[in-house]
């Protein structure tokens, strides 16, 4: 019996790294903009921070596109 | 005449199995377990036998509330059938546990420890964060990774009735052979699927969502993430794996990441479930497949059975309805009701009349008692 063990390693692998990256962008992004509407409501500058969040979450979006890029094959 | 009548019927009984595993949320790709070489000319036959096997096992697991995968429902009862039908050297054993047995036992696995870490991380993240912020952006978050499982499923679930029945219509010599599925088949597959999760999803979602843990966004979040890059990852890889229990495994593995009372005895129902299902949907399909092998009178026996077995096991779902409305009410799903419906489902449509029938009753009792 021929068992792939290789091929499973790298669904582990691929499955919870992609999950962590996903997850803590999107962490990230509620975490600054969170922050920054604090800062706001404060009448403090949050600019900066906003902007920090919001390229967390269109990172987010661009890891989930890349997934679906490598998976579709017409897109290659 | 008899093969158009089989095709036809193939085709249709493989569309109801696809509105069945639309009720369940599974997902395999049709990897080839079954030598089909040596069966050509019976294959449509076996076929029907099988779907039929992996039908009545998923609503049987449905009426139960327990996530089972169609994914196994539909190998079982192929493989079932197969065996009784064409003899148990068809079968490729080998295929079968590397492609199907351990897959279904390490992604889980993966699944849940991704998803177990995946919210840690984001509680730790989001730690200082208002509850009142971080609760609303995972909302979003979990609406987004809910809608990328379903894209996760739909690649690999689809594909699955799409295969069985354009494998019927290429060995009857309806289509020739190395072509694509017809878009026909392709856009009856997707509604037929879609059509199931609509109508008959809720006694799983209750299950799932309430069952086994309560969720919180970020936890729904992290989940949903992880059974997407596990589907998406694998199948990708070549290993087809079932929806289900990716999904099951991330939300267990969710609530311990979370550090949430996990609901034990609901997980190891839905476990004995899976191991049951390869076994119980293959011994469905070999008696199919006893039935089918007997031509046109054989058929259209195992289509009454079929039918009847669907009805008896809808009017039984009946009497306790899961819907929209009472899906989150409760943990469990109950199916031989004991206990009165308004403790379990209190916004069931039905009570408004039962509560008017029990008035009368009442009246009729003190009449009784004035007289």
């Amino acid at each position: 019996m021929k068992i792939d063990w290789a091929a499973l390693g790298i669904v582990a692998i691929v499955s919870i790294v992609a999950t962590l990256v996903f997850v803590a962008l999107l962490s990230g992004g509620i975490r600054y903009i969170s922050q920054a509407t604090v800062a706001a409501n404060q009448s403090h500058s949050s600019v900066g921070v906003r902007t920090v969040g919001y390229a967390f979450i269109g990172l987010a979006g661009l890891v989930v596109l890349f997934g679906i890029w490598l998976i579709v094959p017409q897109l290659h | 005449m008899s093969l158009l009548f089989v095709v036809i019927t193939v085709i249709v009984v493989a569309l109801i199995f696809d509105f069945t595993n639309g009720f369940h949320d599974s997902a395999n790709a049709m990897a080839g377990p079954i030598a089909t070489g040596a069966l050509k000319p019976r294959t449509a036959a076996i076929v029907l036998a099988g779907l039929v096997g992996a039908i009545v096992w998923n609503l049987l697991t449905w009426l139960l509330g327990l996530p089972s995968s169609s994914s196994h429902a539909l190998f079982g009862g192929l493989i079932g059938a197969v065996m009784v039908g064409a003899g148990l050297a068809s079968v490729n054993y080998s295929v079968i546990v590397s492609k199907v047995l351990l897959p279904a036992i390490v992604a889980p696995l993966v699944a849940g420890f991704a998803a177990a870490a995946a919210t840690a991380l984001a509680y730790r993240i989001t730690k200082r964060t208002p509850s009142k912020h971080s609760e609303s952006g995972f909302k979003y978050g979990q609406a987004f990774t809910a809608s990328m499982v379903a894209l996760a499923h739909g690649t690999s679930d689809g594909q699955k009735t799409m295969g069985v029945i354009t494998l019927v219509l290429i060995v009857s010599g309806f289509q020739a052979s190395g072509t694509g599925p017809q878009p026909w088949v392709v856009l009856a597959a997707g509604l037929a699927i879609g059509l199931g999760t609509y109508s008959g999803g809720w006694r799983i979602m209750r299950t799932l969502g309430k069952g086994i843990v309560e969720i919180e966004t970020p936890q729904g979040a992290a989940s949903g993430a992880a059974t997407t890059a596990t589907i998406l990852a694998s199948a990708h890889l070549g290993f087809g794996l079932s929806t289900t229990q990716v999904a099951s495994g991330s939300i267990l593995g969710s609530g311990l990441g979370r550090g949430a009372t996990i609901r034990w005895g609901v997980a190891r129902r839905m476990a004995v479930a899976w191991l049951l299902t390869l076994p119980g949907a293959a011994i469905v399909g070999g008696l199919s497949a006893l039935l089918a092998d007997h031509g046109v009178a054989g058929v259209i026996a195992l289509l009454a059975l079929l039918a009847v077995a669907c009805t008896v096991i809808w009017r039984i779902s009946r009497r306790n309805q899961i819907t929209m409305d009472n899906v989150t009410d409760a943990a469990d799903v109950v199916v031989l009701a004991t206990v009165p419906p308004s403790d379990t489902y209190p916004n069931d449509p039905r009570l408004a009349a039962q509560a008017g029938r029990q008035k009368a009753k009442s009246k009729r009792k003190k009449y009784k008692s004035a007289a």
